[in-house]
């Protein structure tokens, strides 16, 4: 008997059947003040202040964080916004 | 360089800020600048009305000035990617940035002033002042290279170099974004 689940998994490409999100990062800039970094988080995101000054620390300690995540014409937006700011940010497929 | 507290907020919607005659002309010197140094991007691709109706730059390759670079940087690392996001989205970005630069400007043209100015700013008013000193701060940092620890060397610069007095302006500059930005946020927490 013929495993269907098996030739049908087989045939389908993977990033079909996973929607991998896309993702906004922001990276760390040594100009940028942490306050008006956290601040932005707040504006642009409607992050609550706790979790905008985690992000804000992530960037700074780590050099990157992941600011949002979703479909890849709500990260373009996410992205614009961020640079009218003057935020240093990109936009790739989660690789996670 | 300046013994007034920076931005302080009145009320729900008002934040005001005082400057001495010299702080009033650097910043207006320095939206000046910003504002030319934008305009540096715009190239006759940007005449064609239909092209700029949809807000469609003609320049899908990255700025050469590094200072031009930080304020449109690439939205992707991936080159082509990064050309197409441009090529739609830099003059809208540009534009708006333009916006910010000419509102410091004009709020400070039109504010009264004389050996101390006065500016009122609302809430409005006030992301255009954020964005545009962020900007100012932006370019001067490429300039003076300012990179995580360098501030202990620009503090000891000697006093005849020329980028000391850059750089005084760039920390005071920080100084009055965080008190705009501390007054604005005294909001949003409550």
């Amino acid at each position: 008997m013929i495993n269907t689940t098996t030739e049908i998994e087989d045939l389908v490409n993977p990033t079909f059947l996973v929607d991998r999100p896309w993702v906004t990062i922001v990276w760390d800039d040594p100009v940028n003040l942490m306050s008006y970094v956290t601040y932005v988080f707040i504006t642009v995101f409607e992050y609550s202040k706790e979790r905008a000054n985690q992000l804000m620390l992530q960037v700074h300690n780590e050099g990157k964080a992941v600011v949002s995540s979703g479909r890849r014409e709500e990260m373009e937006r996410d992205v614009q916004r961020l640079h009218e700011r003057g935020l240093w940010a990109t936009l790739q497929r989660d690789d996670q | 360089m300046s013994n007034t507290p920076g931005f302080t907020r009145h009320g729900d919607n008002s934040f005001i800020a005082k400057f001495s005659a010299s702080e009033r002309d650097v910043l207006i010197n320095l939206s000046e600048q910003l504002i030319e140094i934008l305009a540096e991007r715009i190239d006759a691709v940007d005449s064609d009305p239909l092209a700029a109706m949809i807000g469609i730059t003609g320049h899908d390759s990255p700025p050469d000035d590094d200072v031009l670079l930080r304020l449109l940087p690439n939205a992707y690392a991936d080159p082509v990617d990064s050309a197409e996001f441009r090529r739609y989205t830099e003059s809208v970005l540009r534009d708006k940035k333009r916006l910010h630069a000419m509102a410091i400007r004009s709020h400070l043209l039109n504010s009264p002033h004389g050996d101390e100015s006065r500016v009122e700013v609302d809430q409005e008013n006030a992301q255009a002042w954020l964005g545009a000193m962020n900007d100012i701060r932006l370019a001067l940092g490429v300039r003076l290279k300012v990179e995580e620890n360098s501030h202990e060397h620009l503090e000891l610069l000697a006093p005849d170099d020329p980028m000391r007095g850059v750089y005084a302006v760039y920390s005071w500059l920080g100084w009055l974004q965080e008190s705009l930005v501390l007054a604005l946020m005294d909001d949003a927490q409550e």
